[in-house]
């Protein structure tokens, strides 16, 4: 992937004599890939487009506002409560990535470094959960949330902030993808901790974590894309908009304002933003991560 | 390792090893209580309690105990459930005679494949007739939800795993901005489904200004309906077909084009890594003995990434049959039933109508599908696969 190594295929054809053919080829895929590309990125574009644009304008379908209209945007986070929903949204992802980091640390290095017994029945358990539909478990956990199942601290959760952050302060993906990692780590550090005098908690924080931050990095970025991009159990879990994230809101917005596309244009972008913001920032991390978890599955 | 190093230090004796072992195991509990106490909660009791559910006569609260009634719901009796089902079983065994007959020498292999074709011909037809039974005396919608899944699966599973590859091996040429290229196509898995439905709402909007139906203009073909449009692809194509063989609605093949879009990025960064895992060496020495680069592409980079095309379908089918936001976002009551696949039936039985016990009973089947489809793709799919 990287320079150093890339291409094996065109290192192959440079020294091979370069016919018409391989010209044509190069102009071939050029034209693909820029053509594809067009057609990937023009629903942004759109987006972009027409949340600048006034009513009236979204209605003729032009390409591009005349004047652009960046009311749209105050109206949008002001009007149509999309600063609300996006304050919610910030909370619940910080929240969920806190326990989420907390919980998949301490199982992953349990489950890697630490032998105890049933260990791997319970890992065995953990990965199931990974298989199972959300259909089988939404119901079960629609109830427990209204405090039917169990009695819950303040009888029912649905409209408060715990419904949107405490089911998924773990999952076995993040577990799953921790552990193989700190698994990695040389045992002659953890002898030489152990002379030292360190528990396997303080091993955890003062050596294991300093060299696991690619593997951190990308449960973190799993799980906020995850939090962020969450509709189907928010939409259960809030009836009201005290709490509703921003993926409730625009899905509502559209259910309950009308065609007021360029309102709905504008929430979309702002809804978007964070997502970009991180995904532009940590590019090479994103698609590192997720080639890494694709070739271990 | 760790029992071998302990043992390895000298000063310890016997007592103070096994308190050392109770203190690694104590350790090792309470490192995985807070993550196990969550996923039991909310991952693996539900599980149980859906099937517990299921037993009931569910509605908001829970009623009489029913048994098995809500199953037979939905598949009418017993014995056309074990009639579909040997029918599949029969259709699995089939492949597998058919896989065996080429392992075996000349004689033998004419008759196992004369005999799975038999056995696939047998199989085919009871499983017809067990399927058309529970039609008739099971849930229709229900079994109708599942075909429009299975639809949704085979209309974007391979589209997004073939276009992942043909991109990938674009993006592995020597390409200026290829950084560039696989950010944008990599940027529709990372927007929100919401988010990105909303735009596509536009898009494929009804009117004959959306932007689908100027593209379709262009090409002379009158506006269509899009996601608002239950009549089949087919049928709007001039094909008179009818029942499965109709095919999917435009609704949902509109659906499927907002799948594909999504996904595809995600299968090429997948293949990308794959092809980066093959040693160049591999190609060099395919290049000495004369070979094309098409030849190349089939001998040397499809076989080795088998394991990458096994993985992305196995996951693209499990996710198409878990599939929620990115159909229920995109539907409309216009596009009636004909994109509702079985979680988005699911969530509605359970949401809209209230019926809990119906809807844990079909979620618990919709669960057992893709078990099977799991356990029958990594047996037929499997064996198939090169592991270098």
């Amino acid at each position: 992937m990287d320079k150093a190594t890339s291409n094996p295929v065109s290192t192959v054809s440079n020294r091979a004599k370069r016919s018409p053919f391989y010209y044509v080829g190069k102009v071939l895929i050029y034209a693909t890939l820029i053509g594809g590309a067009l057609i990937f990125i023009f629903p942004f574009f759109w987006m972009i487009s027409s949340s600048l644009m006034t009513l009236g304008e979204t209605l003729t379908r032009q390409l591009v506002p005349k004047v652009p209209q960046w009311v749209n945007y105050m109206d949008a986070w002001n009007q149509a409560k999309f600063s609300k929903y996006f304050m919610n949204s910030v909370l619940v992802t910080l929240g969920t990535l806190a326990g989420l980091l907390i919980t998949s640390i301490l199982a992953g290095y349990a489950f890697g470094r630490i032998d105890f017994k049933g260990k791997n029945i319970i890992f065995g358990l953990f990965l199931a959960t990974m298989m199972i539909p959300e259909s089988v478990t939404l119901i079960p956990n629609y109830l427990m949330i209204s405090g039917k199942i169990l009695p819950l601290p303040g009888q029912s959760w649905l409209n408060t902030y715990w419904a949107l952050t405490v089911p998924f302060i773990a999952n076995a993906f993040s577990i799953f993808l921790l552990r193989q990692f700190f698994a990695q780590v040389p045992n002659e550090l953890w002898d030489a901790a152990r002379i030292d005098g360190a528990d396997h908690l303080r091993f955890l924080i003062q050596v294991v974590l300093p060299i696991s931050k690619a593997p951190i990095m990308t449960v973190l970025l799993f799980g906020f894309t995850g939090s962020w991009n969450a509709f189907q159990w928010p939409l259960l879990a809030t009836t009201k908009d005290t709490w509703r994230p921003i993926m409730v809101g625009l899905w509502s917005f559209v259910q309950e304002a009308g065609p007021q596309t360029h309102l709905l244009m504008a929430g979309a972008v702002i809804s978007l933003v964070p997502i970009l913001v991180i995904y532009f920032l940590t590019q090479k991390q994103f698609t590192q991560g997720i080639a890494t978890t694709g070739l271990k599955g | 390792m760790t029992e071998a190093s302990l043992s390895s230090q000298p000063i310890k004796t016997g007592t103070t090893l096994s308190k050392l072992k109770t203190r690694e195991q104590v350790t090792g509990y309470l490192f995985v209580l807070p993550a196990f106490v969550i996923i039991l909660v909310f991952g693996l009791f539900p599980i149980g309690y859906s099937f517990y559910m299921s037993l009931f006569n569910w509605r908001v609260t829970k009623g009489a105990f029913i048994g098995d009634a809500n199953y037979m719901l939905i598949f009418g009796s017993w014995t056309n459930f074990l009639i579909t089902v040997a029918g599949i079983a029969l259709i699995i065994a089939s492949f597998w005679l058919w896989n065996d007959a080429f392992k075996s020498v000349s004689q033998r292999q004419q008759i196992a494949k004369i005999l799975a074709a038999i056995v696939f011909i047998v199989g085919g037809v009871i499983f017809v007739t067990g399927w058309g039974q529970m039609f008739e005396t099971g849930n229709q919608s229900f079994l109708k939800s599942l075909i429009i899944t299975l639809y949704y699966a085979l209309g974007t599973v391979p589209a997004e795993v073939i276009l992942g590859m043909i991109l990938a091996f674009m993006l592995y040429q020597d390409i200026i901005g290829k950084d560039v290229f696989r950010m944008i196509y990599f940027l529709p898995y990372v927007t929100p489904s919401v988010t990105s439905a909303v735009v596509f709402q536009i898009i494929f909007s009804l009117r004959e200004t959306s932007i689908a139906n100027v593209v379709l203009g262009w090409f002379g073909i009158s506006p269509q309906k899009w996601r608002f449009e239950p009549r089949p692809l087919l049928n709007l194509l001039g094909l008179n077909l009818s029942g499965f063989l109709a095919g999917p609605s435009l609704a949902l093949v509109t659906i499927m084009l907002y799948g594909i879009w999504s996904f595809v990025g995600y299968n090429s960064v997948i293949f990308l890594a794959g092809l980066g895992n093959i040693p160049k060496e591999t190609y060099e020495a395919a290049e000495i003995d004369g070979a094309t680069k098409v030849q190349m592409f089939r001998h040397i980079t499809m076989p080795l990434l088998s394991p990458t095309t096994f993985y992305l379908t196995l996951i693209g089918f499990i996710g198409t049959f878990k599939a929620f936001n990115h159909i229920f976002v995109l539907w409309t009551p216009s596009a009636r039933d004909t994109v509702v696949t079985a979680s988005v039936l699911i969530f509605d039985n359970f949401y809209k109508a209230n019926q809990y016990g119906v809807a844990t009973a079909q979620a618990i089947v919709l669960f057992m599908v893709i078990l099977g489809l799991t356990l029958a793709q990594n047996k037929l799919m499997g064996e198939r696969v090169f592991y270098g």
